[in-house]
């Protein structure tokens, strides 16, 4: 009976999101036997229902001769023995590394992912940084407007020092210029003075006093005695 | 029912109905095909490395032309393993005993390489035919033996594949009839028998990925010359 009233193939069946593959396959015994037969009978013959069907059956088919037994049923019996010998020494291995492809693919894609969240916090925590720095530009302002009034005020006074040498260094010449000349003012008039003196001395005068100094010496010498 | 020698290697058919076609094409039902997931099931991804690992192998001596020769040689071989595996089960018919099946695998594959080879580059491929450093009285007598190893290379390629499987195949028979005779009269000889039956499967695995192996192996050397 088909239901009209379903839409039939609305959508591209293709796009749509697949459901999730179950995890595990369905539960198996003895690895060909799924769970639910043994579930189906287990109502009406308990536990040993099936191992006592599969008996029946089996001796059913070797005593009727449905179920020849010639040469292959040897030959089955070693590859089966070969086939679970590999099957169960080597699942878990095989299992293990079907496994650890498929995660190895899943994690290259986490670890995309991982790094780009990181790499996106990253940016935002320099982001806050630079903020935070933002907020401090003011005192940096200061201490640099401060700076550069001190070395506006010590340039300041430098210059200051530099005119004030000067200006002492020119009134230092005047003084040195007035002191050479009451010097040599002082010089000259003595000069002058002396000279005047020396011409002054008539030739008169000076046998009057070349004659007194020699009475002197006399006079001297009468009372000193050399010493030896 | 009662099998003698040569059941296992006629050409199976059901009430009048040839079932080769199953035979030869069942091999493909049991690689599924990958679909459109992601994160695939533990076969998908098994045989999906499976078949990297073996083209990769492959294709490495080759360069970009032939690459063009990957599907193929890469089916040849999934498809060879297959059916020799397969046929190593019980009541089991393997195409790969039949020679006309090898045969017409090897022929047509071997003479594209070859005519690759002519049209491509026609004196390196005949240049093939002399090995370097031959002393020159021998010549003639080279070129004509190097010919005729050349044509014989897709007989050898069939015949290999066909001789190795059907004696494997016959041996494990006979092996096994000879424990079946002996149960009843010497049990002990008889489990000997068994003994070495059981290592001759092993042989016979072994066997089977091997020559499937070596088929597409020497199908992809022929290409190397040639290509």
């Amino acid at each position: 009976v088909l239901h009209t009233t379903r839409p039939l193939h609305t959508t591209q069946q293709g796009l749509a999101p697949l459901p999730p593959l179950p995890e595990k396959g369905g539960e198996v015994r003895h690895g060909l036997i799924p769970e639910e037969f043994f579930q189906f009978l287990y109502p009406k013959t308990g536990v040993t229902g099936p191992y006592m069907l599969g008996t029946g059956l089996l001796l059913y088919f070797l005593s009727k001769e449905i179920y020849v037994i010639n040469h292959e049923t040897v030959a089955a019996a070693c590859i089966l023995t070969v086939i679970i010998y590999g099957i169960k020494k080597f699942g878990p291995e095989v299992a293990a590394f079907a496994d650890k492809l498929n995660e190895e693919k899943m994690s290259g894609a986490l670890a995309m992912k991982n790094e780009a969240i990181q790499a996106l916090q990253t940016a935002i925590e320099k982001e806050k940084k630079e903020q935070w720095r933002v907020e401090g530009h003011s005192y940096l302002f200061d201490a640099k407007r401060n700076n550069i009034a001190m070395l506006l005020e010590t340039n300041y006074r430098e210059r200051l020092l530099m005119v004030y040498n000067e200006v002492k260094k020119r009134l230092d010449y005047q003084v040195a210029m007035q002191n050479l000349r009451r010097q040599k003012e002082q010089d000259h008039m003595i000069q002058w003075v002396e000279k005047n003196v020396v011409q002054s001395i008539t030739p008169q005068q000076q046998q009057d006093s070349i004659a007194k100094c020699i009475l002197d010496l006399k006079a001297l010498s009468k009372s000193a005695q050399a010493a030896v | 029912m009662n099998l003698t020698f040569f059941d296992q290697f006629s050409s199976p058919s059901l009430l009048g109905i040839p079932l080769i076609l199953i035979a030869m094409t069942f091999p493909a039902l049991l690689i599924p095909s990958p679909g459109n997931r992601w994160i695939t099931s533990r076969l998908t991804t098994l045989q999906l490395w499976f078949f990297n690992l073996v083209t990769k192998q492959l294709m490495m001596p080759l360069d970009k032309k032939g690459h063009k020769w990957a599907l193929i040689l890469t089916s040849l071989m999934v498809f060879l393993l297959l059916t020799n595996l397969l046929g190593l089960l019980p009541y089991t018919f393997t195409p790969t005993t039949q020679l006309s099946m090898n045969l017409a695998l090897a022929f047509p594959l071997w003479l594209a390489t070859v005519l690759t080879g002519l049209r491509n580059q026609p004196s390196t491929s005949l240049g093939h035919l002399l090995p370097e450093g031959t002393p020159t009285p021998l010549i003639p007598a080279l070129i004509l033996i190097e010919t005729t190893s050349l044509l014989i290379r897709p007989l050898a390629l069939g015949v290999r594949l066909t001789a190795n499987l059907t004696a494997g195949h016959l041996l494990i028979q006979l092996i096994s009839t000879a424990t079946t005779a002996l149960f009843s009269t010497m049990p002990a000889i008889s489990l000997l028998t068994l003994l070495i039956l059981l290592l001759l499967t092993i042989l016979e695995v072994a066997v089977a990925m091997i020559q499937a192996y070596v088929f597409v192996l020497l199908l992809s050397l022929y290409l190397q010359e040639n290509i």
